[in-house]
């Protein structure tokens, strides 16, 4: 007989709320003035990946993960392709930037290289499903997210790596005209990020696609975008156009930005500091000006998952 | 003394500016700021750090803009203002560092960031702001003597090279909003030292022709 055991992360559908935080998230809309047609609801309604019905991974919900309110979760974006400012991204994203139809490109050291379009790569998968994650970004702060996508792994058999891939490349669109961040700054655009191959082959590596069930916002990484619930935020690269299997590895944007701070691993660890503030706690976003922080757990958390990954590496020097 | 400087003149309107801030974060609307909802200890911080950035940044900037332009109705106005201003620079940044203090959780975590160059900047900062504002009435201008007086007050100096680098550590990439408040700030202290060493030079240049 099969008994699912439960884990640590392990947390009932009814935690994966939905119904009350949709009735807030209208009613925020309403109150700052935004018509269901302009912003996030009509990006939504002609939102590529649309119309795949999401099914709840019982194995990635949690009682002790208290999702966040949608309307903060797309609210409170870092995307500097459109600002600094995490609360104008909302609206800058969803003004001139399509995100549908998009092409998302496998290529590299690969025995099935393609340019697909998302839907298609969807379907091909079999539908998405949904799980909760916690998010940790590197500026210390936290969310809870209900994530609607696939496994990479999914899309690693399906490229078909051969054994010279050791790595995998994502890169963002490049757009200046639509995403007006990207024009200048000291980031060399388009933003990439990368894993090893067992990195993104692990049970816990996620394209998602959506975000409560519905298809992801704009400003979250339309239309679709990696999670790795285990490293800070940055690792999670938003609306990927490329996908490239690699012999070395690749230099993230972060990293070749300041080497110093954030390295090509950045794993969540409590213990490996920041320069400039400590990683030991974090702010969990929507709790109030008097909540207490909340210890920040090694790999977010999900150390039993990953920690294998890393047993012969000294977390130190390679953060 | 033109209009405009006649009214900047009016305490009541200084007191109205510098509290305007405050009016700012209390009013309803920043209930539906998402960034506020989001981590109200967070936005509060950077809020009125970032207002007693700007009110520093005009204060210090006085002395300079009254040598470049000494006959300037405005700038004699703000420089009528010159201690109130100062010491809500004080204000600001005692709100900042209570705020840093809910936003750290504990009086442990707390403590324990101060061994940040990022953070002790920002004390040490405060800390001389907090000898200028106590030692800024007329009963402690005549108990320290005018000379002690002013040679404390040149605090004010280190303080704006404190914040400077506090401010720019405190951006994520680049220093864009810092070099935005002080560039304009360090262009006009350099501008006053040009024009100082000029008075000092033609100073020595008319000594030393009187003594011929």
């Amino acid at each position: 007989m099969n008994i699912r055991k439960s884990k640590p992360w392990n947390l009932p559908e009814s935690a994966a709320t939905s119904e009350g935080d949709y009735l807030n998230r209208r009613k925020f809309l309403k109150a700052v003035g935004l018509g269901s047609s302009s912003l996030m609801g009509g990006s939504i309604a002609r939102a590529a990946t649309a119309g795949f019905p999401s099914t709840k991974n019982e194995n990635y919900l949690s009682e002790e993960l208290e999702p966040t309110d949608f309307e903060l979760i797309a609210g409170y974006n870092n995307f500097y392709e459109f600002s600094y400012d995490k609360g104008e991204v909302q609206k800058l994203a969803n003004q001139d930037w399509k995100t549908e139809p998009w092409t998302i490109e496998i290529a590299g050291h690969v025995d099935n290289p393609m340019k697909i379009d998302v839907n298609d790569l969807v379907k091909k998968i079999g539908g998405v499903e949904q799980r909760v994650y916690r998010f940790r970004c590197v500026e210390a702060w936290s969310m809870v997210i209900p994530w609607d996508g696939f496994e990479l792994s999914a899309l690693i058999d399906l490229a078909q790596p051969n054994s010279k891939a050791k790595f995998l490349k994502f890169t963002t669109f490049y757009d200046p005209d639509s995403a007006p961040g990207q024009k200048g700054g000291s980031i060399d655009w388009p933003y990439v990020e990368g894993l090893t191959l067992e990195e993104a082959q692990n049970e816990l590596a996620f394209l998602a696609t959506g975000i409560y069930g519905k298809p992801i916002p704009n400003q979250n990484g339309a239309p679709i975008r990696l999670v790795v619930p285990w490293k800070y935020g940055f690792k999670s690269i938003k609306s990927i156009v490329k996908i490239e299997f690699t012999s070395k590895q690749p230099m993230n944007t972060w990293q070749a930005l300041q080497p110093r701070e954030y390295g090509f691993y950045a794993n969540v660890n409590p213990k490996v500091d920041h320069p400039r503030w400590s990683q030991a706690s974090e702010r969990i976003i929507g709790s109030g000006f008097f909540s207490k922080r909340q210890e920040t757990l090694m790999f977010n958390g999900y150390e039993e998952q990953v920690a294998h990954l890393y047993k012969d590496l000294d977390l130190r020097r390679f953060y | 003394m033109n209009g405009i400087a006649r009214i900047l003149r009016k305490r009541w309107l200084l007191y109205f500016l510098l509290c305007s801030p405050i009016f700012y974060v209390c009013t309803p609307q920043i209930q539906y700021d998402t960034e506020f909802r989001a981590d109200p200890a967070k936005y509060l911080l950077d809020y009125v750090g970032l207002a007693a950035t700007y009110i520093f940044a005009i204060v210090i900037s006085i002395t300079p803009l009254r040598r470049i332009f000494p006959k300037s109705g405005i700038v004699n106005s703000l420089a009528y203002h010159r201690r109130p201003m100062g010491v809500s620079v004080f204000v600001y940044a005692f709100l900042h560092f209570l705020i840093y203090y809910f936003y750290t959780g504990s009086w442990a975590e707390f403590v324990k960031d101060w061994e940040k160059l990022f953070i002790l900047s920002g004390i040490l900062a405060f800390a001389f702001l907090f000898l200028m504002a106590a030692t800024s009435n007329n009963r402690m201008v005549r108990r320290l003597g005018a000379r002690y007086w002013k040679r404390l007050h040149r605090l004010a100096y280190p303080v704006l090279f404190l914040i400077i680098y506090h401010q720019a550590a405190q951006e994520k990439t680049g220093f864009r909003e810092t070099a935005l408040i002080f560039v304009p700030v360090l262009a006009l202290q350099f501008w006053r030292l040009v024009l100082a060493s000029k008075a000092f030079l033609a100073r020595r240049n008319d000594s030393a022709n009187g003594a011929e």
